[in-house]
C-alpha cells in the first residue's frame, strides 16, 4: 500500500479562491454569508445563503468552455484548476499519466433542471433547447474537471450527497494506494438553487442569520456553494518532484446508518470514526483535531459531539467547523473542512467554530475553537462527513514530517 | 463442460486493484417485465413499446416507451414505508431484493455489506417537481417534506440499506451509462482495501415526463429514434477467491474494468480512438486475448454517429467474428439501467444456457460526452453446480 499525500488544495469558496485567499479567511474566522441573489428568495422567510458572489469562472479555467457548462461544474473545474495550479505539477505529466478526478456533488446539475422546469412551465418541453437538457447530467460535475486538466484515468461523480466530498477524498486515495492511479483529483461541488433551499427550510432545518455550530441557540444551516478540490499523488512522487506537501492522507472510514432517510445516528457515526482511525492506523489520543460535520442544526451537532465523546472520551479534541463561516457547500463541504484541516497541519492553527456565543449543557466539555483561529501543532485531523441516506465518511489526514 | 473452460482465467497480475469479481446473484427489471426471461426473450422476440399516453398529466414528446405502465410498488414490496416511493426507489429495492435472493443471501453480514448504485441525475421528476412546487404554490416553501430524500440523488441507496439492513459502504455514482461499470471498479477498490465484503452493485432509472423528454431531446440531437425505458438491475458482488474458497460457483467473473474520462476530443474519431484503448487495456488486463472472445455487448442506443463510433472501436480490437449483443433496442434508452441491462442479459443468457458455460464476453459502453468504459466477463450456468 503506497502512502499518499495532499500537495495542492483549490478551494473556490464565499470567504476566498484559491488556497492564499481561503487560508486567510479562516485564520481571521470570516464570514460568507449574504442574502442569496440566485434566485428570487423573496417569498422566504429565511433567505440567507453562503453564494461565492464574485465566481468568475472564466479567469479561472484555461481549456473548457465557460458556456458549455452549468455552475456546479464550473465549481468542480475551476477547484481542480486551482489545486493543480497550487501543486505545480507539470500539465503535460498528467495527461499522459494515470490521473483521473473524483468529485462529489448532492445536487449536481439540477440548477440547469431547475431552469428547464422554469422554462417548460412557460413554454412546454419542446422549447427546451436539446444542448441545455444534455447539461442536466450529473456526471458532467467529475468530467468537467477532467476535460479541465486533459486527464485520461476515471473520472468519477459521487453523488453521495453532503458527505460527498470525504467519499470522493476516500476513493482517490483508495485508487493510489492500491496502484491504480497515480495522481488524483479529489473533491467536490453544488449551487446554490431554489429547490435545495426549499426542501431543507420546510424541513426546518435552516436558520435565519447565521449559521452556529455547537451554540445553545443553533438553528440550522445556511444553503452555500463552491467548489472544493485536492491534488493527491503518493509520497514517492511528491518526494521526487520536491513538492510542497500539506499533509498525509492517512486514512478514511465509510458506512450506513440503515437507519433513516435524515436523521443522523451517533452509534453508526461512532463506528464510522472507528473505521477511519483504525484505517489510518491512529490512537484516539493521538488525534489533535477534528473538523466537524457540524451543519448546526440542534440534532446534527449533539449527534456528532456524543459520537465522538464515545470514541475520545471526554473531552474529545478541539472540533470546529468550517459551516459556520461558508454555510452548508452540500458536496463541496468535506472538501472543504479538509482542505481547512490540510492547510491547519500545514501552518499550524486550528480553524475556528464562528458565531459561538453560548455554549450548550448538551455538549459538556466541547471546544470548538470559538471565534478565532488557534495557533496549535496539529499532527493528526478527522474530517467528518455525513448526508441523508445515511452515508457517512471520515477522512483522517496527518502532518508529514519524513 | 470441458476442464479447459473450468479452469482458472490466466491472470497477468493486474486485475483490479488486485481483486477478480464474483458475481453470485442478480436482479433485473425493465420494461420488459420483472426478471431475466422477460429481458432475454426479448432479443429474440423484440416487443414494441407500450402506450404510455395516460399515465402522466404532463404532456410527453411521444405516447410510447418501453415502461412498467401498471407498476405498484406495494404489490411488489409489501405496503408498510412504499406509499412514499418513486419509481426508481422503487425499482431499486425490487432489484436489490432480488440479487440477494438470487445469490441464495437470505441474511448477509451487514456490517460487512454494502451497496453501489449508478444513476445519471437522480430522479428528474422528484428534483423537478420540487422545483416546480417552488414556483407555483401559493408559497416557495410550500413543498413536501416526505419527498424530499426522493429528490437528492443518494436516495435509492440508502433506503436500500435501511431495507435490508446492510451497514457497509454505501455510494451512488451518476455516470449515465458508464456508471455499471465505474460501480464495479468501485467495487473492486472496495473489496480490496477492504471497505467492503460484499457490495450490491447496479445502475436504476424510472420513466417519467421530464426523463421521456431528456430521452427524445438527445435522441433527436444525434439523429436517433429510440423511445425511452426504464428500470434496474443490481448485481451482487464478492471476491472471487473468497467465494472459491468457500466453494461457490460464480455466475460470472469480472475479470478487468477500464475507464476513461473524455479529456479532449468527445467526436466520433476521439470516441473511437480512447474506447479502443480501453478494450485493448479491458483484455490486457484480463489476461484475455481477441480470439477468445464470444460475444460484445454493445451500449448501442440508435444514435448513429456513437454506434458507428463504437463499431469502430470493437471491430479495431476484437474483429468482426465476436456475436454483437445489443439491449437497448428493446429496452428503451434509460440512461444508467441502460448500462447495466447487457451485463444481466449475459448472466441470463449463461444460466439459460449451459453450453455457453465459461464463455468470456465484452463488455463496451460509452457516453454522448466522449467518455468510455469497457470490462471483461467470464459467465456460467448453474447446470450440475452447487451455488452459494
Amino acid at each position: 500500500m503506497r502512502r499518499v499525500v495532499v500537495t495542492g488544495v483549490g478551494p473556490v469558496s464565499s470567504i476566498g479562491v484559491g488556497a492564499v485567499e481561503y487560508a486567510l479567511a479562516l485564520r481571521a474566522g470570516a464570514s460568507g454569508i449574504s442574502e442569496i441573489t440566485s434566485f428570487d428568495a423573496s417569498g422566504f422567510p429565511h433567505r440567507m445563503g453562503g453564494e461565492v458572489r464574485d465566481f468568475q469562472p472564466e479567469k479561472i479555467v484555461r481549456r473548457i468552455e465557460v458556456d458549455d457548462w452549468g455552475r456546479t461544474s464550473l465549481f468542480a473545474a475551476a477547484a481542480a484548476r486551482l489545486a493543480v495550479e497550487d501543486a505545480g505539477i507539470d500539465e503535460e505529466l498528467l495527461t499522459g499519466a494515470r490521473a483521473g478526478a473524483v468529485l462529489g456533488t448532492t445536487a449536481g446539475e439540477s440548477q440547469v433542471l431547475e431552469s428547464v422546469t422554469r422554462q417548460a412551465l412557460a413554454e412546454g418541453y419542446d422549447a427546451v433547447s436539446p444542448e441545455r437538457m444534455g447539461r442536466i447530467d450529473a456526471g458532467r460535475i467529475s468530467l468537467a474537471a477532467g476535460t479541465e486538466l486533459g486527464l485520461t484515468g476515471d473520472l468519477l461523480t459521487l453523488s453521495t450527497a453532503c458527505a460527498a466530498g470525504n467519499y470522493a477524498l476516500a476513493h482517490s486515495l483508495d485508487l493510489i494506494r492500491t496502484g491504480e492511479a497515480d495522481y488524483m483529483v479529489a473533491g467536490g461541488a453544488d449551487s446554490v438553487q431554489q429547490w435545495l433551499h426549499a426542501g431543507f427550510y420546510k424541513l426546518g432545518a435552516v436558520a435565519e442569520h447565521a449559521c452556529a455550530p455547537f451554540d445553545r441557540d443553533r438553528a440550522g444551516i445556511l444553503t452555500a456553494e463552491g467548489g472544493a478540490a485536492l491534488f493527491l499523488e503518493s509520497l514517492d512522487s511528491a518526494r521526487r518532484r520536491g513538492a510542497r506537501i500539506y499533509a498525509e492522507v492517512l486514512g478514511a472510514g465509510l458506512n450506513c446508518d440503515a437507519y433513516h432517510m435524515v436523521a443522523p445516528n451517533a452509534a453508526s457515526i461512532a463506528d464510522c470514526m472507528r473505521l477511519a482511525l483504525a484505517d489510518a492506523g491512529v490512537r484516539p489520543d493521538e488525534v489533535d483535531y477534528i473538523g466537524a460535520h457540524g451543519t448546526g442544526t440542534p440534532t446534527n451537532d449533539v449527534v456528532e459531539f456524543t459520537a465522538a465523546r464515545e470514541v475520545f472520551g471526554d473531552p474529545p479534541p478541539p472540533i470546529s467547523s468550517t459551516k459556520s463561516m461558508l454555510g452548508h457547500t452540500m458536496g463541496a463541504a468535506s472538501g472543504m473542512a479538509a482542505i481547512a484541516a490540510a492547510l491547519g497541519i500545514a501552518e499550524s492553527f486550528l480553524p475556528p467554530t464562528i458565531n459561538f456565543g453560548t455554549p450548550d449543557p448538551e455538549l459538556p466539555g466541547i471546544d470548538p475553537v470559538p471565534n478565532t483561529a488557534r495557533p496549535a501543532e496539529v499532527g493528526i485531523a478527522m474530517v467528518n462527513g455525513f448526508a441523508f441516506g445515511g452515508n457517512n465518511a471520515i477522512v483522517v489526514l496527518g502532518r508529514c514530517d519524513d | 463442460m470441458t476442464e479447459e473452460l473450468l479452469a482458472e482465467p490466466e491472470t497477468s497480475g493486474k486485475q483490479l486493484a488486485g481483486k477478480e469479481l464474483a458475481i453470485t446473484g442478480f436482479g433485473v427489471l425493465s420494461g420488459l417485465g420483472i426478471g431475466p426471461d422477460a429481458l432475454v426473450d426479448a432479443l429474440t422476440r423484440p416487443p414494441e413499446p407500450v402506450d404510455v399516453s395516460g399515465m402522466f398529466t404532463e404532456p410527453l414528446p411521444r405516447p410510447d416507451a418501453h415502461v412498467l405502465v401498471d407498476f405498484h410498488a406495494a404489490e411488489h414490496l409489501g405496503r408498510k414505508g412504499t406509499s412514499f416511493l418513486d419509481r426508481g426507489t422503487a425499482f431499486g429495492l425490487l432489484a436489490c431484493r432480488d440479487a440477494l435472493a438470487d445469490a441464495g443471501m437470505a441474511e448477509p453480514d451487514r456490517a460487512r455489506t454494502g451497496v453501489v448504485l449508478g444513476t445519471t441525475a437522480g430522479s428528474l421528476k422528484s428534483t423537478s417537481d420540487y422545483s416546480r412546487d417552488t414556483l407555483t404554490e401559493e408559497r416557495p416553501y410550500h413543498v413536501n417534506p416526505v419527498l424530499f430524500p426522493n429528490a437528492v440523488m443518494n436516495g435509492i441507496a440508502g433506503q436500500a440499506a435501511i431495507r435490508f439492513g446492510l451497514r457497509g459502504l454505501n455510494a451512488t455514482i451518476a455516470g449515465g451509462p458508464l456508471a455499471l461499470l465505474q460501480a464495479l471498479r468501485y467495487t473492486g477498490v472496495a473489496l480490496a482495501t477492504g471497505r467492503a465484503e460484499v457490495m450490491l452493485a447496479g445502475a436504476v432509472e424510472e420513466f417519467s415526463p421530464q426523463a421521456a423528454w431528456s430521452v427524445q431531446h438527445a435522441q433527436r440531437r444525434a439523429g436517433g429514434t429510440l423511445p425511452a425505458g426504464e428500470g434496474a438491475a443490481v448485481f451482487l458482488v464478492e471476491d472471487a477467491a473468497a467465494v472459491r474458497a468457500r466453494g461457490g460457483r460464480p455466475d460470472a467473473c469480472v475479470l478487468s474494468v477500464t475507464c476513461s474520462g473524455s479529456a479532449a476530443s468527445p467526436g466520433p474519431a476521439g470516441t473511437t480512438d480512447r474506447l479502443r484503448e480501453c478494450l485493448r487495456a479491458a483484455l490486457d488486463q484480463a489476461g484475455a486475448s481477441a480470439a477468445q472472445v464470444r460475444t460484445v455487448a454493445l451500449g448501442t442506443d440508435g444514435t448513429p454517429w456513437l454506434d458507428d463510433a463504437e463499431e469502430t472501436a470493437v471491430r479495431q480490437v476484437l474483429g468482426a467474428g465476436a456475436a454483437r449483443l445489443g439491449t437497448t433496442q428493446v429496452t428503451g434508452v434509460a440512461g444508467s439501467a441502460s448500462g447495466a441491462f447487457p451485463l444481466a442479459a449475459l448472466l441470463a443468457r449463461h444460466r439459460a444456457e449451459p453450453a455457453r458455460d465459461g464463455e468470456l464476453s465484452v463488455l463496451s459502453t460509452r457516453s454522448a460526452d466522449g467518455s468510455v468504459a469497457a470490462a471483461v466477463v467470464r459467465g456460467w450456468s448453474r447446470a450440475g453446480g452447487d451455488h452459494g
